[in-house]
């Protein structure tokens, strides 16, 4: 394990020096790829605006997030319970998640406008999606005889859901809300990209316009270092919840 | 029969479209009437194909190359524990960069080619990939490899022979969800500064406001992704045919 630990750290620090290094002997300039000092000591100076840019990313990640978990959790007991609704409804829901998320940004931008209420909505999208599809999955591949052991005990469905389907998807559920993690970051920049007045997105947009090739590294670094915090943090919660993994 | 579960949800899906802005009196600001919004793509047929093929391309190009490196990095980090130990977090962290904030240094990096946008298409798609072809080859049960080379096996037959085939369920997972991303790579590089293609569309319909324009942009996109989605899940039955019985 330590081994493993010391070749991960190894392997990073090589590609921070090899990236450092190729960028200062063959001079690249900084708006193609500026070496990593560089970008650190762009964002230590400007690391003001760009929290308070962070702040706002962050918080509509996290809203949006909170909001979507909860939804997609809650339809997919609705529909594990419902079989017929559900077997009517599940291919409608596949055809509207084929098309990808970023496409449906422009629309949320024109209905909810360029504050933070349609990256919160997209964030909620994308992630109720996701749960809501890992949960399902997760609720449904139950052990029948188990079910039915629970049934002949004198359990209803919903206790059924409750004491079998619901612990045996948590993984499922859980894999759902570590992959959405990343996700929620991501679509709250793109949105923010394409019309808002505050955030990480549109802190890229303006250093773009401006031709600050810098400030546009930095503001990755800080979503990174943002996205990372909170993948951690999904992550340990998910080692916590379903603990006998 | 398999025609008739993929054309229903569409059909059920029109019908409740079409139903709900009539009975409801949806704005068209929210939701046009659908016959509506094909009739623009009608109108418009040959841009809405060119967009069709533009942005199909580019994601394309980017998932080809992108579910190569996963397969081809996975085999490396399956033979060599070093390597896996000093660049799989690499990958995992990869995938924590917001990689749409890239887009416009990739633009800036590739010009607005082709490239620029399978390039994003490629970022998005390699990682599943790699995960679980991974998670498929450790999978593998030793004595399998260990009864294959007692038969005189080289490494390259064990890898073709047993190791590929044990994989290639999961490796198709991977694939029809990396379809969906690199069409999402593709569209959102295309929001810098390209002219053509179905994210350009979205692009400009959301400059004029035109719902109506918007939505059929977003009815290409899923017959894009439809398309992609179709000839991976087409391949998976021709190459993993015993898929049903797992």
């Amino acid at each position: 394990m330590n081994a493993a630990l010391a070749r991960g750290l190894g392997g990073g620090v090589l590609l921070l020096v090899l990236w450092e290094a190729v960028v200062r002997l063959a001079a690249i300039p900084p708006w193609i790829l500026p070496p990593p000092s560089g970008i650190v000591a762009t964002t230590w100076s400007a690391r003001g605006p760009l929290l308070d840019a962070g702040a706002m990313t962050l918080f509509e990640a996290v809203t949006g997030y909170g909001i979507g978990a909860v939804l997609g959790l809650v339809l997919a007991m609705l529909l594990a319970l419902a079989t017929p609704v559900r077997k009517l409804v599940l291919p409608m829901v596949v055809v509207v998640n084929s098309v990808p998320v970023a496409a449906y940004a422009p629309l949320a931008l024109l209905w909810f406008g360029t504050g933070a209420l349609s990256k919160v909505v997209m964030v909620a999208f994308i992630v109720g999606f996701t749960v809501f599809l890992n949960a399902l999955d997760g609720l449904l591949r139950v052990d029948p005889a188990a079910v039915a052991l629970l049934r002949s005990f004198g359990a209803g469905p919903l206790g059924v859901l409750w004491r079998l389907r619901l612990p045996t998807a948590l993984p499922a559920i859980m894999v759902g809300m570590r992959v959405s993690t990343v996700r929620s970051m991501i679509v709250a920049i793109v949105t923010e990209m394409l019309g808002s007045q505050k955030g990480l997105g549109w802190t890229i947009f303006e250093a773009v316009l401006q031709i600050d090739f810098l400030r546009v590294w930095a503001a990755i670094l800080v979503a990174s270092l943002i996205s990372l915090g909170c993948f951690a943090a999904v992550s340990a919660l998910e080692r916590r919840v379903v603990f006998w993994r | 029969m398999a025609l008739l579960r993929l054309v229903l949800p569409l059909l059920l899906l029109a019908a409740l479209w079409e139903g709900a802005v009539a009975l409801l009196q949806i704005s068209p600001f929210y939701l046009p009437p659908l016959r509506q919004v094909l009739g623009a793509i009608w109108a418009l047929g040959p841009a809405y194909a060119q967009a069709f093929m533009v942005t199909l391309g580019e994601a394309v190009a980017g998932f080809v190359v992108g579910g190569l490196v996963g397969v081809v990095s996975a085999t490396a980090f399956h033979h060599q524990r070093w390597l896996r130990d000093m660049l799989f977090p690499l990958f995992v962290a990869s995938q924590t960069v917001p990689v749409i904030a890239f887009g416009a240094i990739v633009v800036l990096w590739f010009g607005n080619t082709l490239l620029a946008k399978a390039a994003i298409a490629f970022y998005l798609t390699f990682f599943p990939v790699t995960v679980n072809a991974l998670a498929g080859f450790e999978a593998v049960d030793p004595r399998q490899v260990a009864l294959l080379r007692s038969f005189g096996a080289s490494r390259r037959d064990i890898w073709w022979k047993l190791l590929l085939p044990s994989a290639l369920p999961r490796i198709f997972t991977a694939l029809r969800l990396s379809a969906g991303l690199a069409l999402a790579g593709a569209i959102v590089g295309e929001w810098f500064g390209a002219s053509i293609g179905v994210g350009a569309m979205l692009l400009a319909a959301l400059f004029n406001e035109q719902v109506v324009a918007m939505w059929a942009a977003i009815l290409t996109a899923a017959a894009v992704g439809g398309a992609i989605f179709g000839v991976v899940a087409l391949v998976e039955a021709r190459l993993v045919f015993w898929r049903d019985e797992l």
